[in-house]
């Protein structure tokens, strides 16, 4: 896979969280738990299952980021490559590259009636912490540390993978999350 | 977005501001404009951490920060919010230069001017009326906090809520909830409830 600048595959991922975190404040907390627990329009999912089903990537992968990150020692080191599989998944992921759809992997399907602020405030927080993580990888070796894959855990991705393939799947269901804000025809 | 090549629009705010408080003469306000710099920061940012001394007055220009207190048992307090246009910073630690009791971080991607204390002093040793106006905005920033304590003291979670809507109505759609009911020193569930019965 082509190596790129690590700084600059933060700072662009840095700005999708920010769009994510600035997104749910101003369109997702200030509704009530009747609207955000509504299905869309096609039977969907929900703006709180959508972000429930994030929220259980961001538990499972936070903390092994964190624990990770924090215990890397810093370094110089400019560059990351992508993994072949990293690189899938994360395309896989991505809206604008995806365009199939998954079916949600056990362990990640939301239930139907959620406490609707507390997933929304999770969300936000969750957000807050990659932020923190991003932040926290600038100084630190992409390609060395490893986090074992929730859904398929003999695997190991690179954490600049996971990065990139989390937030890439933060972005799907956002875009999914938004388009229950506005109601849609089913003609 | 938080590019900040020019100081031309930021300084015409700072102006507008400062007029409000105690009126300037052109020579004193291009004495105290010229010691402003740009300065910016991205969400959840610390800009001054207990212990460390303020060196600058910050003017906020964009985005919202906090100034919050950690406890023995780090358990934050948010003592106050702020946003443009507006001062801002551990205005203690910067004007009797000691270490700061509390933090200052921003809770969205934030801009400002700011000004080096040393530099500031300078000016206000020199121009009383720069002076007087140091004194009228303390004043007023005082006047606020007494308020402030009433409202603690004294008001409903829901009137609390009100007030801090009235007196910052995009707050909402702008801060994560958590630091809001930390404000106000209600249970985040509490506050969501208000979010919903207290119709905006």
């Amino acid at each position: 896979m082509e190596t790129i600048n690590k700084k600059e595959l933060l700072q662009k991922l840095e700005d999708i969280v920010e769009q994510h975190v600035s997104d749910a404040i101003a369109l997702f907390q200030n509704r009530d738990n009747e609207f955000l627990n509504r299905p869309s329009d096609t039977g969907g999912w929900s703006i709180a299952q959508c972000l429930d089903h994030l929220n259980s990537y961001g538990h499972y992968y936070l903390p092994r980021m964190r624990g990770k990150l924090r215990t890397a020692s810093p370094i110089g080191k400019e560059a990351f490559t992508s993994t072949w599989m990293g690189a899938y998944f994360t395309k896989m992921m991505d809206p604008e590259t995806g365009k199939r759809k998954y079916k949600a992997f056990k362990g990640h399907i939301p239930p139907s009636e959620l406490d609707s602020a507390a997933v929304v405030s999770e969300f936000i927080r969750q957000q807050e912490e990659l932020l923190y993580l991003l932040r926290d990888g600038v100084q630190k070796d992409l390609d060395v540390i490893r986090i074992p894959v929730s859904v398929l855990p003999i695997i190991r991705m690179k954490v600049g993978d996971i990065f990139q393939f989390l937030i890439a799947h933060n972005e799907r269901h956002m875009q999914q999350a938004k388009r229950n804000l506005v109601p849609q025809s089913i003609y | 977005m938080y590019f900040s090549g020019s100081m031309e629009e930021p300084l015409k705010l700072l102006h507008s501001v400062v007029q409000a408080i105690h009126p300037l003469d052109s020579t004193d306000w291009e004495a105290l404009s010229c010691i402003w710099k740009p300065f910016t920061a991205r969400r959840k940012e610390i800009i001054t951490s207990v212990g460390e001394t303020e060196r600058y007055l910050y003017f906020v220009t964009d985005g919202v920060q906090r100034i919050y207190y950690l406890d023995d048992l780090n358990r934050e307090a948010t003592i106050a919010f702020t946003y443009r246009p507006s001062f801002g910073g551990i205005i203690d630690s910067v004007l009797m230069e000691v270490p700061s009791r509390y933090y200052y971080e921003t809770l969205t991607p934030s801009s400002f001017i700011r000004a080096p204390y040393s530099e500031f002093k300078e000016v206000a040793y020199e121009r009383p009326a720069v002076e007087r106006m140091l004194r009228a905005g303390m004043t007023q920033t005082l006047s606020g906090i007494l308020e402030r304590l009433v409202e603690v003291q004294c008001f409903s979670s829901e009137d609390k809520f009100r007030n801090l809507l009235k007196r910052s109505p995009h707050i909402l759609q702008l801060v994560p909830h958590k630091y809001l009911a930390n404000y106000l020193g209600i249970d985040p569930t509490n506050f969501s409830k208000l979010v919903n019965k207290v119709r905006i």
